[in-house]
């Protein structure tokens, strides 16, 4: 099928099949299109190898500053000449004629001997005859004619009085500049007799299909929702039931529930979020309340006070939102998990956040062991992708034993530190009347965020650049 | 985490045997210990506060040979029995009641042994000691001191010259213009006097927990030492000084107790723990069968000492390892001994269906509806700065839930409102083109009960030819489209918005939001041209209820 051009391509090809070798200006005069159209055209059409572009190069002549001069008052023999006329017996002394033109004279002498417009006898110089017009005068007032004053040496016949007006000093300068013209080819001569049919022929007109279009961008959810969304549905195939919670935590259950003692240093001010005079109002039952007490007083060897288990904290970890629903809730058999926002008081860095999301899940149930934990966390990491993982031991003040994950990232081409995994020690769960093991599991998924999409800086997820949520792929 | 330094010369000289760095560096993280940087002499690690051990390579070298099975069972802790005293004075009954004490003959330290021995007080300091609010340590040069000993409380007047100057100060002097007395002074304002260890020929060595003497500074000439160690717990203090004595020993030196009288003191044997384990706990809590036996060496290989008594394993737990609580903690131990890298995981089939949240579920469909109608969605924090929320929006604040000592101006008061962070957003984003359609859905908190936490929806559409009536198409349709709720508008006031140009969000006669388009003067404090319309809604209770 025929290609559909546009109009300005159209009113090109339809003056180059009349008459080749144009140049742009040449064709902006007879499409009466702007330059800039035309030269926009060119470019499509040279692209589509229906027109042909020749990058030439042209040689100019200006006057120069003598050049110039010399057309105003004529050629220093011309000057010669008309000075002779003016005086009687059509001559003079050397020195008169000298005193009159100056620098002049010696040019005019020679060129008016040359042209044998003058005799000199002894000193004096005698008018014998001259021509109207030379040809040097003719080249002279046919640059002076142009405007700007320049002519293409290609317009100059005269290559002998050319040469002779080069040899003056400073009456020439020569340039050269750089030039195109357009030709038509064979398939830009069948396009236009093909596109005069097509747009006659149609009622719709045709528009060129091949030409870029404006760019829109889809609206989409927020890059780390997909992969907190990720997550959330790997939990769900693997039997997990969703628990949401507050953000806004006693202490009793972000910390004195899961036995971290009250002075111990991650509960200090510098760590954790308090919230300014804030106390919670009832925080547990009076059973829980008193069996945690003495875990703490027995386990710590501490004075355990009310009030401290009182103050409200922005939770530093999900598993507030587990230990409550294990002790509320007393599941014998169980696989639970939480999504949900967590708060450190941290220097705001390229590695850490003030508020970040975490996924914490459990399993409760009377045989569940350790080498369970680990294959529910290597089975969640193939489902996210992750091939490599392996397990160090570490330590969790809730948890005995624990263990930390490593994955192998292929991008960054080393191990990086993933989620943490765990028992809850017999010191959480007894006092909360959890009778079976319960594993626990998680970490923070910005972490994962950043590796799937090549971060460096995890700030970069809330910086809500538009740039990058446009662009960033759905799907990767 | 603490870091602790190990120099691989070092470590061969401690482990007894050669050992290649490869090895040593895959091995460490067996142990716990975190690889933060590696050069070619040297390796950082980070430790866990719970195991101060590790806090000296002398205490990585105990641990590491035990599971590279050059050494096993449990390092024994010999203390002669010494003749010095310290006496507490009951004036410090009140202020730090408790003190103990050992003597060290005889040892060889250079500068990196020396250093050590200060990263690991210091470690103490701040983990078992709380910031030396609970435990402090002093260290000293025993050929300065002059037994016996008396532990006292002093007033603020008393004078001596402390470790970091030259000349005597007063107490007061001290607390007010060293460095560390201006860190710790807090831990003594409830109290006039303070507490010190004078010589018999009255000399201050320490003023505990600020700062010692410099008399009885120790340098690498030092042969023998006194470590003393006050507290306000006496088992916590026993931790502490097991932890130094075991160093110590390791170091060369000869250790010798030394007597503690005065009341609700007494003289500290440091002696090892026995503990019973039952095998069926290990066995269920790892998912292994394995034999008595085989937990036995293991726990060998971890330097403790067990073996099988009747249908128990018995284990002697020396007095460093402060992190063991109860058998669980042992069955971790048989896990390192055994290997965790031996354990192979297994995936237990999961006996009911998970399930997403009703909250999740219905957040999804609000957050889906959103996007189909071109908006897209951003993220903003929840603790966030007054600046935005409250100043540049020129609303009112009231009821401001703030946090304490927060680190970061833009990260000071709870959220009420979304919008805000929206502006924000679109603020930050005035280079990119137009139109601009946003959304968020994100917690906003209340003052009640004590708090009251609510999930909200806000939109904003920044464009040239915004309207109000652009945005209300969007709120009816969100809510028509994806919840079958109608809702009305009645004409209010908002800061945020123009006048005349605001209502409240009405479904059923409640409000549930805001919409308008954005007053002026607040794109104007946002440095923003563009115009702005949007909107608020509260999910909560509107397509999910209170969790």
């Amino acid at each position: 099928m025929s290609q559909v051009l546009h109009p300005i391509e159209q009113k090109i090809l339809s003056v180059l099949i009349e008459k080749q070798n144009l140049t742009p200006e040449d064709l902006s005069e007879k499409t009466h299109l702007s330059i800039d159209q035309v030269r926009r055209g060119i470019e499509w059409l040279k692209f589509k190898e229906l027109v042909q572009v020749n990058e030439l190069e042209k040689s100019f002549v200006k006057l120069g500053n003598r050049g110039s001069e010399a057309l105003q008052h004529g050629l220093p023999e011309r000057q010669l000449v008309n000075y002779l006329k003016s005086i009687p017996v059509f001559s003079c002394e050397m020195s008169q004629a000298k005193d009159h033109l100056k620098n002049e004279f010696s040019p005019a002498i020679a060129n008016a001997k040359k042209n044998r417009w003058i005799e000199i006898h002894e000193n004096r110089i005698m008018l014998k005859g001259y021509h109207d017009t030379t040809s040097e005068e003719r080249i002279l007032r046919m640059i002076g004619s142009k405007n700007p004053a320049m002519a293409s040496l290609d317009e100059i016949d005269d290559k002998e009085a050319l040469d002779l007006l080069k040899k003056r000093p400073e009456f020439l300068n020569f340039t050269s500049a750089k030039y195109s013209t357009v030709n038509i080819t064979e398939k830009g001569a069948d396009a236009a007799k093909n596109t005069d049919r097509d747009t006659s022929d149609s009622e719709i007109r045709a528009i060129d299909v091949e030409a870029h279009a404006p760019v829109v961008f889809a609206a989409k959810s927020h890059p780390l929702t997909d992969v907190i969304d990720e997550v959330r549905e790997i939990f769900v195939s693997l039997g997990f039931a969703e628990l949401v919670g507050n953000s806004a935590q006693s202490s009793f259950w972000n910390f004195d529930a899961l036995f971290i003692p009250q002075d111990h240093p991650a509960r200090e001010m510098q760590d954790t979020f308090y919230l300014k005079d804030m106390n919670a109002k009832s925080v547990a039952t009076p059973k829980q309340l008193s069996q945690v007490s003495v875990a703490h007083k027995t386990g710590w060897r501490y004075d355990w006070r009310m009030d401290a288990a009182k103050k409200m904290v922005l939770r530093t970890h999900t598993t507030c939102v587990t230990i409550r629903e294990l002790a509320d809730y007393q599941h014998d058999e169980a696989r639970l998990f939480s999504i949900g926002r967590v708060f450190r008081n941290e220097k705001v860095s390229y590695k850490h956040l003030v508020e970040f999301n975490q996924v914490e899940g459990v399993v409760v149930g009377k045989n569940v062991t350790l080498r369970d934990l680990m294959g529910l966390q290597m089975e969640f990491y193939r489902r996210m992708g992750i091939k490599k993982a392996k397990f160090w031991p570490t330590f969790f003040p809730y948890t005995e034993p624990s263990l930390q994950s490593m994955i192998y990232n292929e991008r960054l081409g080393k191990w990086v530190e993933l989620f943490g995994m765990g028992i809850f020690r017999p010191e959480v769960t007894r006092p909360l009347g959890i009778k079976n093991p319960v594993l626990a599991w998680g970490g923070g998924i910005e972490r994962i965020a950043m590796l799937r999409y090549g971060l460096d800086d995890v700030r970069e997820l809330y910086n809500n650049k538009l740039s990058w949520l446009r662009s960033v792929p759905k799907c990767q | 985490m603490p870091v602790v330094t190990l120099y691989f010369e070092r470590l061969t000289k401690l482990l007894g045997r050669k050992i290649s760095k490869e090895k040593i560096t895959s091995t460490l993280p067996f142990l716990g210990l975190d690889i933060e940087e590696q050069t070619l002499d040297h390796v950082n690690v980070e430790y866990s506060p719970n195991r101060p051990d590790f806090s000296t390579d002398y205490g990585v070298a105990t641990g590491l040979q035990g599971l590279l099975e050059i050494k096993l069972d449990m390092p024994q802790l010999k203390i002669k029995k010494g003749t010095d005293t310290i006496r507490a004075d009951l004036s410090v009954g009140k202020i730090r009641p408790y003190i103990v004490a050992i003597k060290a003959m005889g040892g060889k330290m250079d500068d990196e042994t020396i250093r050590q021995i200060i990263t690991m007080q210091e470690d103490l300091h701040n983990g078992i000691g709380r910031r030396r609010k609970k435990v402090s340590i002093g260290i000293h040069d025993l050929a300065k001191i002059k037994f016996p000993l008396v532990y006292k409380a002093v007033e603020r007047t008393h004078r001596f010259v402390p470790l970091t100057s030259n000349t005597e100060m007063t107490i007061s002097e001290i607390l007010e213009n060293t460095e560390t007395g201006i860190a710790y002074s807090h831990l003594l304002e409830a109290s006039k006097k303070v507490p010190v260890i004078v010589d018999s020929t009255g000399n201050t060595i320490s003023f505990p927990p600020i700062i010692n003497s410099k008399l009885t500074e120790v340098t690498s000439k030092s042969k023998d030492l006194l470590v003393e160690v006050t507290a306000l717990d006496k088992t916590a203090a026993e931790d502490a000084l097991a932890v130094v004595a075991y160093t110590l020993q390791t170091v060369g030196f000869k250790l010798y107790s030394v007597r503690i009288s005065g009341s609700r003191n007494s003289t500290v044997s440091l002696e090892s723990r026995k503990m019973l384990l039952d095998p069926s706990l290990v066995n269920d809590t790892l998912g292994l069968s394995v034999s008595p036996a085989v937990m036995v060496k293991s726990l060998r290989k971890n330097r403790l000492d067990a073996r099988i008594k009747g249908k128990q394993i018995l284990c002697l737990i020396p007095r460093y390892r402060t992190d063991i609580f109860g058998p669980i903690d042992l069955v971790e131990e048989v896990a390192l001994g055994y290997g965790i890298q031996n354990l192979e995981p297994t995936l237990p089939p999961a006996k009911s269906a998970g399930q997403k949240n009703r909250v999740t579920v219905s957040l999804e469909a609000a957050r889906n509806t959103m996007i189909g109608l071109g908006y897209s969605e951003v993220m903003n924090f929840g603790l966030v700065g007054k600046q935005i929320q409250y100043d540049l929006t020129k609303r009112e604040p009231s009821g401001i839930i703030s946090v304490s000592d927060s680190k970061s101006q833009e990260h000071q008061i709870l959220r009420n409102s979304l919008l805000p962070g929206l502006v924000d957003t679109l603020s930050r984003n005035i280079h990119e083109s137009y139109p601009q359609k946003i959304f968020e859905t994100g917690t906003v908190f209340y003052r009640d009960n004590p708090i009251n936490e609510e999930i909200h929806l806000a939109c904003t559409s920044a464009h040239n030819d915004v309207s109000y009536t652009e945005i209300k198409s969007v709120l009816q349709s969100l809510l028509k489209s994806g919840f079958d709720i109608a809702c009305t508008t009645k004409i209010s006031q908002d800061p945020i918005f123009v006048e005349g140009r605001t209502a409240d969000i009405l479904v059923d006669g409640k409000k549930i939001g805001i919409i308008g388009e954005l007053a002026s003067g607040v794109l104007d404090n946002f440095k923003m041209r563009i115009p702005v319309a949007g909107f608020e809604i509260k999910l909560t209770g509107l397509i999910f209820d209170q969790t």
